[in-house]
């Protein structure tokens, strides 16, 4: 079974129990603050790379050979057949035997080694029959090429060839059948080896010394390549573990990034809603105001109402009540009372008027307020749902949340809205962009002396996205300040936080849009572009 | 079943086909070294010059004379070694190749690319042999057929001068030619020859070994 066991590490072969603490110093270096890997661990990882990288290159060489047995057998074919085809007595001939043994024996000399490199590549026997195959292989090239000495070069190139399985055992086994072939030629046939002169009976000697020679040459080189294997092993384990701990370390941060993110989002999303909500307030302020006003008018037109002369009146009727016909006609004080109550009528249907027209402003206002706080609501609640919406309608709904403060602050806000398609998004998002865009914009618009003038335009562009504008003729932005706008806690107003249009850029990309700002300078005014797919 | 068991009988399976080809690839091995080896029938050769023969010693010089099958595959080979011959033994030697012409078959067929190669040797003559006459006279039956006379027209050598059958590489017979030429040894030597028959005698006399 030996035979059959993958290649071991070489018994001699002591780099990786020898330098393991060194590479491990050295990661401990370059990957800073990265746990130390235990010793036993990189070890155990070096080895079994070292395995798997041994294996590899055996599977692969075993391939190799395959094919270049059959190359061989094939060459030596033609070879037969172009060197010797045929035997003759006289002008009689018949196929030469070397063609015979190059099909026949060539094949099964090739046969064997190439199904087991097929059927058991990597497997120890694999090699070692390879080795012993293609060193008769070459024996029966020699045969077949007469003996020729440059034939002989096939030995050699074959060892250096066998090498490339970096396992000196293949090369000894390969030594092997040479110097068994000799062996049995000497046996059987000594002046096949010897000669029968002194001049050459040690020919073969000189032979196996040359044979030897390169053994020795080639057995270093895979005691060095060996060695670099065991190393990039080594140092691969060792990149390894670095890797790692580095990738558990991204994990942990990307997490930690994932949760401030989240943090940041939500933070802005509450931001942004407080930005409506503010907005909100206070247009249902300012009609809180047009309410307290008419139920001051009707409770002052309430006051008015002469209760008391009505119940004087009542009581003069209730004193005369059983005279009262004479009363009425007799009693100057009687005969005034008709024309007095009917003045009376008149004057309290005055402030009755008066207090249904508060009344029925009371109630539109009330209606109004219920208005802006259902839209508020509305909008709240449409957080992550995406409708089918018309542009038009979010223009004039954001516009209409910051109504009153852009009459109060006689700010007129135009519309250049181009036909464009419904859009697929999340209202709530837009909205909370929007009124951002608009609050600042109005902002933007207070310290305006002259012309107050806000546009919102909406169009679609050349790539089909749509675009909806926000230009107002305000202080405009410093151009340094153009780069850094976006970023989360800027702001150039007073008591501003820096969360709106750093939301406003998250929430549009998040829409797969675009916020962008336009500015010629401070004085020129502003131009905040939002950028939306139409398609989605 | 257990891997064991199953490497087990992998091992077994493996170890048995690798004895199976063992055994064939030596069993062809030494077929292929016993026919190599098995060298043809020799000659009788005239002990001394016939004076019948087409070609005249030279005066002064030991002569070579060698019989080739024009297509045998062995005489490559033994051209090689008689080149490396005469490279040695130069001015001691003239050498005559003869090439046999087998009745029915033209001169094309027998001018084959070892005659340019033989002719460019030098001290060597190149002849057509027809029907084999030279061979008969000389009793050469063997492709490889070597005989060297001494300048008072002796044979002195007989055999082949390669090691085995086409192989090329230092041999008996070349080193007792070279020996004799260089009077480093003085007795007559023989050596055994390997190549294709040459085909003059009957079937039966010949060398039966050109098809084992």
């Amino acid at each position: 079974m030996s035979t059959l066991a993958a290649n071991p590490l070489p018994q001699d072969h002591t780099l990786l129990r020898n330098t393991v603490s060194e590479p491990r110093q050295q990661t401990s270096t370059q990957a800073g603050d990265a746990a130390p890997v235990p010793n036993s661990a990189l070890q155990r990882r070096a080895s079994a790379l070292f395995r798997d990288a041994e294996n590899d290159l055996h599977r692969h060489t075993d391939e190799l050979f395959a094919r270049l047995m059959i190359v061989q057998w094939l060459a030596g074919i033609a070879a037969a057949v172009w060197i010797s085809p045929f035997t003759w007595i006289g002008d009689a001939s018949q196929v030469h035997i070397h063609v015979w043994a190059a099909v026949l024996l060539g094949g099964a000399i090739s046969g064997f080694p190439v199904w087991l490199a097929w059927r058991y590549p990597g497997l120890a026997v694999t090699r070692h029959v390879i080795a012993a195959a293609q060193m008769l292989t070459a024996a029966l090239l020699i045969h077949l090429t007469g003996g020729r000495i440059e034939t002989h070069f096939h030995i050699f190139g074959s060892l250096a060839f066998l090498a490339f399985y970096r396992d000196w055992r293949v090369l000894a086994t390969a030594t092997v059948v040479v110097a068994s072939d000799h062996l049995l030629r000497g046996l059987f046939w000594p002046q096949s080896v010897f000669g029968v002169l002194t001049a050459s009976s040690w020919r073969w000697v000189e032979h196996a010394g040359w044979v030897l020679f390169e053994d020795a040459i080639l057995i270093v080189a895979i005691h060095r390549m060996l060695r670099e294997m065991s190393e990039i092993a080594l140092r691969r384990a060792t990149l390894e573990g670095s890797n790692c701990e580095i990738e558990r370390q991204v994990v942990e941060r990307t997490a930690e990034l994932n949760s401030t993110q989240a943090e940041l989002l939500e933070t802005s999303r509450l931001a942004g809603m407080a930005e409506v909500a503010t907005s909100v307030l206070h247009n249902v302020g300012n009609v809180l105001n047009s309410v307290g006003v008419s139920a001051e008018l009707a409770t002052s037109k309430v006051r008015e109402f002469r209760v008391g002369s009505l119940k004087n009146v009542a009581e003069l009727l209730q004193e005369h009540v059983e005279d009262l016909p004479a009363f009425l006609t007799t009693d100057p004080r009687g005969k005034m009372l008709p024309d007095y109550l009917l003045k009376l009528a008149v004057h309290l249907a005055e402030p009755q008027e008066a207090i249904l027209q508060e009344m029925e402003m009371l109630q539109k206002n009330i209606d109004h307020i219920k208005e802006i706080v259902a839209m508020q609501q509305r909008y709240a609640r449409g957080t992550g749902v995406i409708e089918v919406l018309s542009v038009a309608d979010l223009v004039e709904d954001s516009i209409r949340i910051n109504a009153a403060s852009f009459t109060r602050h006689e700010v007129n806000v135009a519309r250049d809205i181009a036909p464009v398609p419904p859009v697929k998004t999340d209202r709530h998002k837009v909205m909370q962009i929007l009124v951002n865009l608009l609050s600042n914009a109005k902002h933007a618009l207070d310290h305006s002396d002259g012309d107050r003038r806000m546009m919102v335009r909406v169009t679609q562009n050349q790539e089909g996205q749509l675009e909806i504008a926000v230009i107002d003729n305000g202080t405009g932005i410093a151009p340094e300040n153009l780069d850094r706008i976006f970023s989360h806690g800027f702001t150039t107003k007073k008591l501003g936080h820096g969360f709106g249009l750093h939301s406003g850029a998250l929430a549009a990309r998040e829409l797969g849009g675009t916020l962008t700002a336009h500015s010629d300078g401070p004085g020129r005014g502003a131009t905040f572009t939002l950028t939306l797919p139409l398609e989605n | 079943m257990p891997v064991a068991t199953q490497w087990r009988a992998e091992a077994l399976k493996i170890s048995t086909i690798a004895a199976i080809w063992l055994s064939i690839v030596l069993t062809g091995s030494l077929l292929m070294a016993n026919y190599s080896q098995t060298p043809g029938m020799p000659g009788t050769p005239p002990a001394q010059w016939p004076d019948t023969s087409r070609v005249r010693l030279d005066a002064g010089l030991s002569k070579l004379v060698l019989f080739l099958h024009p297509r045998c595959p062995c005489s490559r080979a033994t051209l090689g070694e008689l080149e490396r011959l005469m490279a040695h033994c130069q001015g001691l030697v003239s050498a005559q190749v003869w090439f046999i012409q087998p009745e029915g078959r033209d001169e094309e067929w027998v001018k084959t690319d070892l005659w340019p190669a033989a002719a460019a040797i030098p001290g060597v003559q190149v002849s057509v042999d027809h029907a084999g006459a030279e061979a008969r006279r000389f009793q050469a039956v063997t492709s490889g057929q070597t005989l060297l006379y001494d300048a008072g027209g002796r044979l002195i050598f007989q055999g082949g001068i390669t090691l085995s059958r086409g192989h090329a590489g230092d041999n008996p017979g070349r080193d007792a030619i070279e020996s004799l030429l260089q009077q480093k040894h003085t007795l007559s030597a023989s050596a055994p020859v390997f190549g294709c028959a040459l085909g003059w005698k009957k079937p039966q006399d010949e060398c039966t070994l050109c098809q084992p």
